[in-house]
């Protein structure tokens, strides 16, 4: 989802551990002998910085991403989110992204009738809606239960009914599918596309029964030549009677045919009768593991070793496959891919009348055609809790009902992160810059000409933050805007009372449009914009660089744009949007927080009035516009 | 291309607050509520007269010939909670089904903080509060839209269908695509600008 100019992103720090700081790498390389210190990062605005800067265009690419935050870089594709997006964890203090979160699930619902599934359900519905809820196999719009004795209105209530597609016009009559009841559609429509007749059920378990006698827990003839050879003559008369008589399976009896037929098999072919028991539970239970390895350890030397008796010398039994169609067994029919080519050639079906893939890979890999599709039972969808993935703390946890947008527990970034809004401050006639371009279009900036963004950061925490602001005198990436912040530290002071600015008649911040730039005059170098309770505003000079091969790239433009990168890929993702103007900005932001929360950092960092000042930096993204390629 | 200014006055403004373009078309408005600051802008459609009546008139482009035979029961065709914003060319239209071969209407009821973008057609039994429907989708008759639910720009919504809350929705026809971040909503974040573009409207 794009969205409209402009915009701010966050970037998580979990991209880049620990947060890289704008100025470390500079300062490192300057004394390479000194340990890198942590220098104000708003020096990153300074003369000094910029001819670095410059010189650093230069540099390999990897250098590039440790200083500045490159927003066209590929890798900031995975660590930038928008705000709402990120949540924040109370014990590590730090922003968690969906990249540094695990999911649990809490609840199973229906995302069509909006009915919780209990989880012991929900396996046997196959993770699917078991009520009335449907999609048309042909679009996936929700199918509608209707009558078809619609028109006749003063029939309530009587049937046949259909699946109905609203968008597409599909019906289950296309099929040649009715419904008797309006209810159950789900359980009525398995009974009819399935045809499983019940008594091949009855009888597989019967032979598999028969099998069992046969197989004395103390007799060792249960190698698998008696095995198969004995069902082999028992399968050869029971084939024939099953094919006539009862119709092929659907996919659903088929696949519980083969799982009860190899259940079986598992508890047959154990060795020791303790298996039965592990027979409910899969191949995956330790009686199952037990059987592979006795299977192995009898034939190999380690029995001697360990063993040392003589005693597994019979072939151990083992599994057979399944051999009729009550088992499980679909014999591939001799024409019926000949048949299917000729129904594909015939002109009756033509293009319309094949599934597309998109049909068929909801469908039985049996459907072929459009008379193949069945209506799907809709999927279920979850409401998950989230921990923090590296202290496992919970972070968000919803309430379980569907219908219900509460949260018993639900930390979000922006509870503690200021809330960034960016906007164009409208040029005033009195202005003192009549270079100022008018910027009420922000999809065409033109290059060169100044304008003023207004940054507004408002603090959803209950004490004052400190923050300081830095960006990168000149954005990355071949379209060099010049960027300055007019006021990079500032205060925005602390969410009081709501109801204050309510009765205080809210003058919250992007009200103060054209009226206060009037007021204010001309943006100055040092001062804020604009204040109020909880938010401050500050200005962002921008001058938007000149894209390349425009006709207004002159010798302001940078020498050293030409890129010398080895990776295609990257030029390419780079010069895509290349007229996208993004503003790296790096917030540090620190705030004496109530130490009673964790007693463990009293000891350092504490103040005499039982305060911890804490600090949380963090690169961010402004999406300003698009630059006009040329004046 | 800047866009052109609006004259002045351009919108009304009633005792609850609603902002109201004088280039929008509001038919049947005895049988329309709206909940206070919400706006409707210029060239929007809402269509108050479809409202369900004992004589059903069978072609929907006629009602407003033959609406309100009973002024005594006003039915309700449209409600519109606090702070709800129809953007240029909306189109709000009752939902109708085919009940018992007869053709009838029901109610649009639209909740709070809701955003309909421009030249959206909704027809939903029920938008929820903090609904987003983007710029040029459909809503198809009867769907119901929960609280928080993000129609992207484009979709069409097919008739009857139900978008859980925190749900993204595109395509033709929509279908989940995926889930709005928790944040969503929250006071001036993506979700929550409903009071500061309920604020600039009619601002020179
Ligand atoms: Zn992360
Ligand atoms: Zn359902
Ligand atoms: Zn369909
Ligand atoms: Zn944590």
């Amino acid at each position: 989802m794009s969205r409209p100019f402009p915009y701010t992103y966050i970037s998580c720090p979990c991209a880049d551990t620990p947060v890289p700081d704008p100025a470390r790498k500079r300062r490192s390389r300057e004394s390479p002998q000194k340990s890198p210190q942590k220098p104000p990062p708003e020096r990153a605005n300074t003369d000094q910085d910029k001819k670095l800067s410059a010189k650093e265009e230069e540099q390999g690419e990897d250098e590039d991403e440790e200083q500045t935050f490159d927003p066209r870089s590929p890798r900031s594709n995975f660590s930038l989110y928008p705000p709402e997006q990120l949540l924040y964890c109370e014990e590590c203090h730090q922003i968690k992204c969906p990249r540094c979160i695990t999911e649990e699930i809490v609840s199973w619902y229906c995302p069509s009738c909006l009915f919780e599934t209990p989880s012991s359900m929900v396996r046997s519905d196959g993770n699917r809606c078991g009520r009335n809820c449907f999609n048309c196999p042909v679009c996936t719009a929700p199918l509608a239960v209707s009558t078809i004795e619609n028109a006749t209105g003063n029939a309530p209530q009587q049937g046949p009914w259909v699946l109905s597609c609203g968008y597409c016009l599909w019906t289950t009559l296309d099929i040649g599918i009715k419904f008797d009841k309006p209810t159950n559609i789900r359980s009525q429509l398995q009974k009819m596309t399935d045809s499983t007749p019940p008594a091949a059920l009855d009888r597989s378990r019967q032979a598999s029964r028969t099998f069992e006698d046969l197989k004395h827990p103390l007799s060792s003839y249960a190698s698998i030549d008696e095995q198969s050879n004995a069902r082999e003559r028992d399968g050869e008369q029971a084939a024939p009677k099953e094919d006539q008589g009862a119709p092929p399976m659907g996919m659903d009896a088929r696949f519980a045919a083969l799982k009860n037929f190899y259940r079986t098999q598992i508890s047959e072919t154990s060795n020791s009768p303790n298996d039965h028991l592990s027979s409910e539970f899969g191949f995956s239970s330790p009686g199952a593991l037990n059987r592979l390895m006795s299977l192995y350890a009898s034939s190999s030397r380690l029995s001697g070793l360990y063993g040392g008796s003589k005693k597994p010398k019979s072939k151990p039994p083992v599994m057979r496959e399944a051999l009729t169609a009550s088992e499980g067994l679909q014999v591939a029919s001799e024409n019926s891919e000949t048949d299917m080519i000729a129904r594909l050639q015939s002109p009756e079906c033509g293009w319309d009348g094949m599934a597309s893939i998109d049909q068929r890979a909801t469908q039985s890999p049996d459907a072929r055609f459009i008379d193949d599709l069945l209506p799907l039972p809709v999927l279920l969808r979850t409401k998950r809790a989230k921990r923090c993935k590296s202290c496992k703390h919970i972070l968000v946890k919803p309430e379980s009902k569907p219908q219900s947008t509460r949260f018993r527990i639900r930390l979000i970034a922006l509870s503690y992160i200021p809330l960034p809004t960016l906007r164009p401050l409208a040029p005033s006639s009195s202005s003192a810059l009549p270079a100022m371009a008018p910027t009420s279009d922000l999809n065409s900036l033109p290059p060169l000409r100044p304008i003023h963004i207004l940054l507004t950061l408002k603090n959803h925490m209950f004490d004052p933050v400190r923050i300081t602001l830095a960006t990168p005198p000149v954005t990355p990436g071949r379209v060099a805007t010049k960027v300055t912040v007019l006021s990079p530290q500032f205060e925005i002071g602390a969410n009081s009372d709501v109801w204050d600015e309510a009765l205080q008649g809210a003058s919250a911040p992007l009200t103060s449009d054209s009226r206060s730039a009037a007021l204010r005059g001309v943006p100055e170098a040092g001062k804020v914009w604009d204040k109020g309770r909880n938010w401050t505003t500050v200005v962002l000079e921008v001058v938007p660089g000149t894209l390349p091969g425009s006709s207004a790239e002159g010798g302001d433009g940078n020498p050293n744009t030409e890129t010398n990168d080895e990776d295609v890929l990257a030029v390419a993702a780079s010069r895509q949007d290349e007229d996208v103007l993004e503003i790296p900005v790096f917030v540090h932001m620190d705030w004496d927080a109530d130490a009673q929360l964790d007693q463990q950092n009293v000891g350092k960092g504490s103040k005499p009035d039982d305060k911890v000042t804490r600090e949380l930096a963090y690169w961010m993204v402004l999406g300003v516009g698009r630059i006009q390629p040329s004046l | 291309m800047p866009p052109p200014k609006t004259a002045k006055g351009e919108y009304i403004e009633t005792d609850t607050g609603n902002k109201i373009s004088r280039r929008s078309q509001i038919h049947g408005t005895q049988h329309i509520i709206l909940g206070g600051k919400t706006v409707i802008q210029a060239e929007a459609v809402i269509r108050g007269d479809l409202f369900r009546t004992a004589t059903l008139p069978t072609d929907p482009n006629n009602a407003s010939a033959a609406a309100a035979p009973n002024p005594s029961t006003p039915s309700v065709a449209i409600t519109v909670g606090r702070y709800s914003y129809i953007s240029k060319s909306a189109i709000l239209r009752p939902p109708s089904r085919l009940h018992r071969g007869i053709h009838s209407f029901y109610p649009l009821k639209i909740g709070d903080h809701v955003f309909v973008g421009e030249g959206a057609v909704v027809e939903a039994a029920s938008l929820g509060n903090h609904v987003h429907v983007g710029k040029g989708a459909a809503v198809g008759s009867m769907a119901i839209i929960k609280d928080y639910a993000y129609v992207l720009d484009g979709a069409v919504v097919p008739p009857g269908m139900v978008v859980p809350s925190w749900c993204i929705v595109g395509g033709r026809p929509a279908r989940i695509v995926g889930e709005v971040g928790e944040g969503y909503g929250v006071e001036g974040a993506e979700g929550g600008m409903a009071r500061e573009r309920y604020r600039v409207v009619g601002r020179t």
